[in-house]
C-alpha cells in the first residue's frame, strides 16, 4: 500500500460514499473535494444561468472616505465642528487611534457635492469622471462590516471571514467555474500604490486556501517581467521546455499512479499553463497596440506600468481573454490626517481610469457580462480624528457604514441603494452586509452562495460562511 | 404504596372519566368559553401531550389485532389493559389540551374542525373502550374490528393536527416537483394586482375573507368581489385622507379591536403596508404593469425587492449536445461550455490569434443547432469564413472585434435569424454594410465602435429605430496633458561624453529639452531624436508634446560627470547613525542621491566632516568637487568653512585651497544639491583630506536657534 494515510482514507470515503452513502449525502460534496482528473481546469458549471461571467475588482485598499466622495451629508457641515452625539455613535467600539480622544467634533467635508445622471446621485468634485457614468454604476451606500482594522477587514472582504487562509473570492469562482481560457490563469492580482497614506496588502488576500491551489491568484507586476518566473532561462528555446516538460510530465504521472495525490495532477497542469502562458503574457501586456482612444479614455498614466490607470487597462485586457477574476489593490486611502490633501491625490489616481474601465467595457459589449466593483474595506469617520481646522481634518476607521458602487454583470444601473443616517454614521435603510454582497456577487456569476462548498477538515466551508442573502434590490 | 400500585387503574380512569365529562361539558356550551390565561399554557402543551395516547393507543390496538387465543401469558394482557388505561387517561388530557388550544387565535379552519372533533371521539371512544374490556374480548372479531376503526381514527385525527401545525403539503412537498421553480415573473412583465398585491391578501387576508368564512360579509378572491367591499361599505375611497377601510384598518394600532389582519393572525410587514397603500392611493388599478411605473414609487421599489433578481432564463427549444462532443472539440484555444449546468445551449471564445485557423470555426459543425454564442475578437477572421458562421443557425450573439473581416460579406449572416448582438468594433466596415444590418430579420444590437465610419454616418445610422448602434467613446474632443518623458539613464553620475537617452510611452511623441538651465517650450527648444553626450555637470530639462495633447509636465535630472578614480576612501569619525551610508565608500561611489537624507546614499554630521581620499598612483589633479545637502528647514546648512588638503600620504599633506561658503540670511524652502568646487594649481596627488565645518549655532531667525547644524554629504569628484 504505497499511499498516505489522508489520501487512503479519503479514497475510502469517496469509494463509500459514491456507493453506500450515495444519495444521502449532500449532492457534489466530494465534487472536486478529493476528486481531480484531467478536468480540473474545466470543471465547474454556474448552478443556473449566469448574468455575469467575469469580475473586476477595484479594490481601494486603506479605505476611502465615503463622506467625501459620495455619501452627502450637509448635516455635518451644518455642525461643524460640535461633538458627535453618543445616541448617534450608540457605544460603537473605536479603534486605538481615536478612542482616547476627548471629543469627536463633526467634520464635514471641504469638497463639493452634486448631483449626477438619471439617478440624481451625490458624487462630490473629486470624482468628475465617474459622475460622467453615473447611469451606468449602482452606488451602494449601506455596505458594513464587522471588523474595525485593515487586516481583518480585508481579509473579510476578501475571503469572507477576518481570519486568514481561507480562499479568496477570486479562487471561489475559479473553483466554482474554472477558468475560460487554458493560456491564462483564472484569478490575476495587480497592485498599485497612491500617494496618501498606505497599508500594505499581502498575498494571503489572494490565497486558495483550502483549495486546490491551481485557484490562486496570480500576482502580475509592473516591471520587465510581469509574471515572475515565467520566462526561459537564457540559452534554453520553447522545444527544449516542451521536451523537458514532457518528461517531467511522464514522470509525474508515475508518481501519481503509485501515490494518487491529486496535488500531483496539478501540478502538471500548472507547468502546462505556465508553457502557454510564456505567449499568452506578452500579448496581453503588450500595451504599444493600443489606439491613442484608449490612451486618452484610461489617462496617459496607463501606459507608465505599475500604475493604476495601466492596471485598469491590463484588467480590461485579461478580462476581454476571458480571466474569471482581476483583483486591483490601489494603496494609500487611509487618511487619518491631513485627508482633502491625501484624497486629492488619490482620486487622481483612481477617477478617470475607473470610469473608462466600465467605457471601455460598454463600448466593447462586454459590460453586461463583466461585474466592476469599485470600494474599500470599510469607510471613515464623520467626526475627525486629530486637530479639526476650518479645511483640515482626518477620519478614523468606520464600519457602520460606507459606500461601495458596482457596474456592469446584471446589477441594475443608474441606481443608488440604501440610505444612511443624517450624520452618515448609522444605516437608515437597507443595509448591505459584506456576507450579502458576496452572494449577490456568485449569485451574479450563476452561482448559488448556498451550494457553493467546499469540506475541508471535517468541516463544510461558503464564501458567505452560514450567512448572506442576496441584495435583490440591485439586481436588474 | 402498595394499594396505591394495585388501584392506580382505577384511579386513572376516575381522572380520565372526569375530564371526558368536563370536555363534553365545555363542548356544549363552546361559544360562552373563555380561555383563563394561566390555562393557555395547558393548552399550548397540546403538541406534546398527545404523543402519548396516540402511542399507547396504536400499541394496544396492535395488541388486540395480534393476540390470538385465550391462552395468552396473563402477562401480555395485563401490560396490554395498562396500555389502554394509559391511553384512554392521556387522550382525555390531550383532547382537553386541544380544546383549550383551540380556542387562541389563529385556528379557524375546516381542518381543525375535523381534528378536534376526531380528537374528543377518540378520548370518549378509548375510555368507553376500557370500561367495556371485559365484554370485548380481544381474540373475537368484534375487538378486532374496534382496533382497526382506533388505528384509522388514530391517523386521520393525527394527520389532520400534523397539517395544522406544518401545513398541508408538508408530507409530500418533497415528493413533488421542486417548489415554483420558473413560473416566478420577470419584472417587466409583472402586473401590479396580480404579482404582487393578491400573493399578499392571498397569503394574508384570505383565510377569514373567502367564500366559507367571509368576515364582515368580505370576501377577497377576485377583483369584483373587492370591488364589492363588506358590511361596512367599499375598501377604498381615495378622496379619504385615509384612502378609506382597508387602508386605515391595517394602520390602526395593533391592539385596536379593528386592526387587520386581527391579532394572533400573521401580520402584514412594513413594506407590504407600504405597497397596499401606495397601489389604493394609485387608484387601486388592476391592469397596471410595473414596468409603466416610475422607479421612484414604492410599489416599484417593492417589486425590485420581491421579483428582481430572478432568474430569466432564455428557453431554447434544441436538446443538448454529446457532452463527448463538447470534450472532444474544446481545445486550449477554443472553449467551449454550456452557458449552465442544466442549459443545452453552448457557448465558444478563441483565444490566441497565432493559433488561429480558419478550420477552427468549421471543425464546430457537430454543435452548429446548440452554439448560440461565439466570440472571436482580434483572432484573423476573414471576409470568407462568414460564410462558415451562417453554418450555426442558434446564433444569437457573434462578436467579431479586430477582426480582418472588411464587411463586404456580412450579408452571409442574414441567414442567422436569431442573431441579436453583432460587434464588429475596430474593422474595416464601411456605413453601407452596416446600413444593410438593418435589414436582419433579429438583430438588436451592433458595436461599430473604433472603426473608420465618420461621425456623420454614425448619426446617420443612430437615426435608425430597429438596432441600437454602440459608438463608442470618440477622444476626437478630448484634450489632456501628456505625461512627462522618461529619461533612461538612472544614475546621475556618468561618464564624460556618456549618451543620455529618452522616451515617451506614446509613440511619435514629440521631446523638448534644454540643458542650458532654460525652460524646454514647444517651439524653439530642440526635439529630441536620438541619443546626445554630455561633457559636463548639466541640467537636463525636457517635456513631451504631441498633436490633440497638452503639453506634459517638465521633466529635470541633474548629471554630473564622474572624475578620476578614488581607490578608497576613509572617515576620520563614522558618521550620524541615522545617516551613516555605507561608511566612506559613499563618497567615491559614483552613485548620486536624490535630495532626500533618509536614502541611506548620505552621510550626515552634526558636527565637523572630515574625510581622507587615497589613490593607488598618484594622479594629476586641480580641482575637487564636493556635493552636500541643503535643507534649511531640517538644521542642514552649507559648511561655513571646506578646506582641502593635499600630498603624497597623510602626512605630507598641505592645505591646498579654502572655501569658505555663504551662509544663508534667511528662510529658503526646499531641499537642493549644493556643488562646492575647490580648485588649485595642478598637482600630483595620493591623499587628500576634505573638512567641511559645521555651523556651530543656528541663527537667530530659525526654529532652532542656538543648536548646531548638520552637514550633509554624498559624493566627491576630482578632476
Amino acid at each position: 500500500m504505497n499511499t498516505t494515510r489522508r489520501h487512503f482514507l479519503s479514497k475510502l470515503s469517496l469509494g463509500i460514499g459514491s456507493v453506500a452513502l450515495g444519495s444521502l449525502l449532500i449532492p457534489d460534496l466530494f465534487k472536486g473535494g478529493g476528486e481531480l482528473d484531467s478536468d480540473a481546469l474545466m470543471a465547474g458549471l454556474p448552478h443556473f444561468a449566469p448574468k455575469a461571467k467575469r469580475v473586476i475588482y477595484l479594490f481601494q485598499n486603506g479605505a476611502p472616505s465615503q463622506l467625501d466622495l459620495f455619501d452627502y451629508k450637509p448635516m455635518l457641515n451644518k455642525m461643524h465642528g460640535q461633538d458627535l452625539p453618543e445616541s448617534i455613535r450608540g457605544g460603537q467600539r473605536l479603534t486605538g487611534m481615536t478612542a482616547n480622544q476627548a471629543k469627536f467634533p463633526l467634520a464635514g467635508s471641504v469638497f463639493s457635492f452634486k448631483q449626477h445622471g438619471k439617478s440624481g446621485a451625490w458624487m462630490s468634485e473629486l470624482l468628475p469622471h465617474m459622475a460622467s457614468i453615473a447611469d451606468d454604476l449602482c452606488i451602494i451606500k449601506t455596505l458594513n462590516t464587522e471588523a474595525i482594522n485593515h487586516d481583518p477587514a480585508l481579509t473579510f472582504f476578501q475571503t469572507g471571514a477576518q481570519v486568514g487562509n481561507r480562499p479568496s473570492m477570486g479562487a471561489w469562482l475559479s473553483y466554482g467555474l474554472g477558468s475560460e481560457n487554458q493560456n491564462l490563469p483564472g484569478f490575476c492580482v495587480l497592485l498599485s500604490r497612491g500617494k496618501g497614506n498606505g497599508q500594505g496588502v499581502y498575498s494571503k488576500l489572494w490565497t486558495n486556501g483550502f483549495l486546490d491551489s491551481v485557484h490562486q491568484g496570480v500576482q502580475f507586476s509592473s516591471g520587465e517581467n510581469p509574471v515572475l518566473y515565467l520566462n526561459d532561462p537564457d540559452g534554453m528555446d520553447r522545444t527544449q521546455r516542451r521536451n523537458m516538460l514532457d518528461k517531467l510530465a511522464a514522470l509525474n504521472e508515475g508518481t501519481y499512479n503509485e501515490f494518487g495525490d491529486p496535488e500531483i495532477t496539478a501540478k502538471v497542469q500548472q507547468y502546462e499553463m505556465a508553457f502557454r502562458m510564456q505567449t499568452a503574457v506578452p500579448q496581453i501586456t503588450d500595451m504599444s497596440k493600443e489606439p491613442e482612444s484608449i490612451v486618452k479614455m484610461y489617462g496617459p498614466e496607463c501606459l507608465v506600468p505599475g500604475t493604476y490607470a495601466a492596471n485598469c487597462l491590463l484588467a480590461r485586457k485579461l478580462s476581454e481573454q476571458g480571466v474569471r477574476f482581476v483583483q486591483l489593490y490601489h494603496q494609500g486611502w487611509d487618511s487619518h490626517g491631513g485627508l482633502p490633501n491625501e484624497i486629492k491625490g488619490q482620486c487622481m489616481d483612481v477617477d478617470q481610469a475607473s470610469a473608462a474601465l466600465v467605457t471601455d467595457l460598454k463600448q466593447r459589449g462586454l459590460l453586461d457580462e463583466t461585474l466592476v466593483i469599485w470600494g474599500g474595506e470599510f469607510g471613515r469617520t464623520n467626526y475627525c480624528q486629530g486637530t479639526l481646522t476650518k479645511d483640515n481634518y482626518g477620519r478614523d476607521h468606520h464600519p457602520r457604514a460606507f459606500t461601495v458602487w458596482m457596474a456592469g454583470g446584471g446589477i441594475k444601473p443608474g441606481v443608488v441603494y440604501g440610505e444612511t443616517d443624517e450624520f452618515g454614521y448609522n444605516i437608515a435603510k437597507d443595509p448591505v452586509h459584506v456576507h450579502d454582497f458576496h452572494a449577490t456577487i456568485l449569485n451574479q456569476l450563476g452561482l448559488d452562495h448556498e451550494k457553493l462548498i467546499y469540506k475541508h477538515q471535517g468541516r463544510r466551508y461558503r464564501l458567505t460562511d452560514v450567512a448572506g442573502k442576496l441584495v435583490k434590490g440591485i439586481i436588474a | 404504596m402498595r394499594r396505591f400500585f394495585s388501584d392506580w387503574k382505577g384511579l386513572a380512569f376516575n381522572l380520565a372519566f372526569f375530564l371526558n365529562v368536563l370536555l363534553v361539558f365545555l363542548l356544549l356550551f363552546e361559544s360562552r368559553f373563555q380561555v383563563p390565561f394561566w390555562m393557555q399554557a395547558l393548552g399550548r402543551m397540546h403538541p406534546l401531550v398527545l404523543h402519548f395516547p396516540l402511542v399507547a393507543l396504536i400499541l394496544y390496538s396492535i395488541w388486540v389485532f395480534v393476540v390470538e387465543k385465550p391462552d395468552s401469558t396473563r402477562w401480555n394482557a395485563e401490560v396490554a389493559e395498562s396500555l389502554l388505561i394509559i391511553g384512554a387517561l392521556t387522550a382525555a388530557i390531550a383532547a382537553f389540551s386541544g380544546f383549550v388550544l383551540s380556542k387562541e387565535d389563529g385556528y379557524e379552519s375546516g381542518t381543525l374542525l375535523w381534528h378536534k372533533w376526531l380528537g374528543v371521539a377518540i378520548s370518549l371512544l378509548s375510555i368507553g373502550w376500557y370500561a367495556s374490556r371485559k365484554y370485548l374480548t380481544p381474540w373475537k372479531i368484534p375487538s378486532k374490528i374496534v382496533a382497526a376503526a382506533f388505528l384509522l381514527i388514530l391517523f386521520i385525527g393525527g394527520h389532520l393536527g400534523g397539517n395544522l401545525t406544518h401545513g398541508e403539503d408538508f408530507l409530500i412537498s418533497p415528493l413533488g416537483p421542486s417548489e415554483t421553480a420558473g413560473t416566478q415573473v420577470a419584472l417587466e412583465d409583472a402586473e401590479v394586482y396580480e404579482h404582487l398585491v393578491k400573493p399578499v391578501l392571498e397569503q394574508k387576508c384570505l383565510s377569514c375573507h373567502n367564500e366559507e368564512k367571509s368576515k364582515g360579509n368580505l370576501q377577497m378572491q377576485t377583483q369584483a368581489l373587492l370591488l364589492k367591499g363588506g358590511k361596512n361599505g367599499a375598501l377604498w375611497d381615495t378622496t379619504k385622507a385615509d384612502l378609506g377601510l382597508l387602508i386605515s384598518r391595517v394602520h390602526l394600532p395593533l391592539d385596536d379591536k379593528k386592526h387587520m389582519p386581527p391579532r394572533g393572525k400573521v401580520q402584514l410587514t412594513e413594506e407590504e403596508v407600504v405597497l397596499l397603500a401606495a397601489w389604493v392611493k394609485g387608484g387601486s388599478r388592476f391592469d397596471q404593469k410595473v414596468s409603466a411605473l416610475s422607479p421612484q414609487n414604492p410599489v416599484y421599489a417593492y417589486a425590485q425587492n420581491v421579483l428582481g433578481g430572478g432568474r430569466v432564463e432564455e428557453q431554447y427549444d434544441f436538446t443538448a449536445a454529446d457532452p463527448e462532443d463538447v470534450k472532444k472539440l474544446t481545445t486550449s484555444y477554443r472553449l467551449i461550455r454550456p452557458l449552465s449546468a442544466e442549459s443545452p445551449a453552448l457557448f465558444v471564445n478563441f483565444y490566441n490569434s497565432a493559433n488561429f485557423k480558419s478550420e477552427e470555426i468549421e471543425a464546430l459543425a457537430p454543435l452548429k443547432t446548440q452554439i448560440v454564442s461565439m466570440d472571436l475578437s482580434k483572432m484573423p477572421v476573414k471576409d470568407a469564413d462568414l460564410k462558415s458562421l451562417a453554418q450555426f443557425p442558434e446564433l444569437r450573439r457573434l462578436i467579431l472585434n479586430f477582426t480582418d473581416v472588411t464587411g463586404a460579406s456580412l450579408s452571409e449572416l442574414k441567414k442567422l435569424t436569431h442573431l441579436k448582438e453583432l460587434s464588429l468594433s475596430g474593422t474595416a466596415v464601411k456605413a453601407a454594410d452596416v446600413k444593410a444590418l438593418e435589414t436582419f430579420p433579429s438583430l438588436k444590437k451592433v458595436y461599430i465602435w473604433s472603426t473608420a465610419l465618420s461621425n456623420d454616418e454614425l448619426a446617420a445610422l443612430k437615426k435608425g429605430q430597429k438596432i441600437a448602434f454602440e459608438t463608442g467613446f470618440r477622444s476626437d474632443t478630448v484634450v489632456l496633458p501628456l505625461t512627462p518623458p522618461m529619461i533612461e539613464n538612472e544614475n546621475q553620475i556618468i561618464k564624460k561624453n556618456a549618451l543620455i537617452s529618452m522616451k515617451h510611452q506614446i509613440p511619435q511623441t514629440v521631446i523638448r529639452y534644454t540643458i542650458d538651465g532654460t525652460e524646454p517650450d514647444s517651439l524653439a527648444s530642440p526635439a529630441y531624436t536620438k541619443p546626445f553626450a554630455l561633457d559636463k555637470n548639466t541640467t537636463l530639462k525636457a517635456r513631451a508634446f504631441r498633436q490633440g495633447w497638452y503639453g506634459s509636465k517638465k521633466i529635470e535630472k541633474r548629471f554630473f560627470i564622474a572624475g578620476i578614480h578614488i581607490d578608497s576612501a576613509r572617515l576620520e569619525k563614522p558618521a550620524d547613525r541615522r545617516y551613516a551610508g555605507k561608511g566612506g565608500t559613499t563618497l567615491i561611489d559614483e552613485v548620486k542621491s536624490e535630495n532626500e537624507q533618509n536614502s541611506g546614499k548620505w552621510l550626515g554630521y552634526n558636527e565637523d566632516f572630515q574625510g581622507y581620499l587615497y589613490f593607488n598612483k598618484p594622479v594629476e589633479a586641480s580641482k575637487i568637487t564636493l556635493s552636500m545637502l541643503r535643507n534649511l528647514g531640517g538644521s542642514i546648512f552649507p559648511p561655513t568653512k571646506i578646506e582641502v588638503w593635499g600630498g603624497a600620504d597623510e602626512k605630507s599633506l598641505k592645505l591646498l585651497k579654502t572655501l569658505n561658503p555663504e551662509m544663508p540670511a534667511k528662510d529658503i524652502p526646499g531641499v537642493e544639491t549644493m556643488l562646492f568646487e575647490a580648485t588649485f594649481a595642478p598637482q600630483q596627488l595620493s591623499c587628500i583630506k576634505l573638512v567641511a565645518k559645521s555651523l556651530a549655532k543656528l541663527p537667530a531667525w530659525h526654529p532652532g536657534k542656538g543648536n548646531k547644524a548638520w552637514v550633509f554629504v554624498d559624493e566627491v569628484f576630482v578632476n
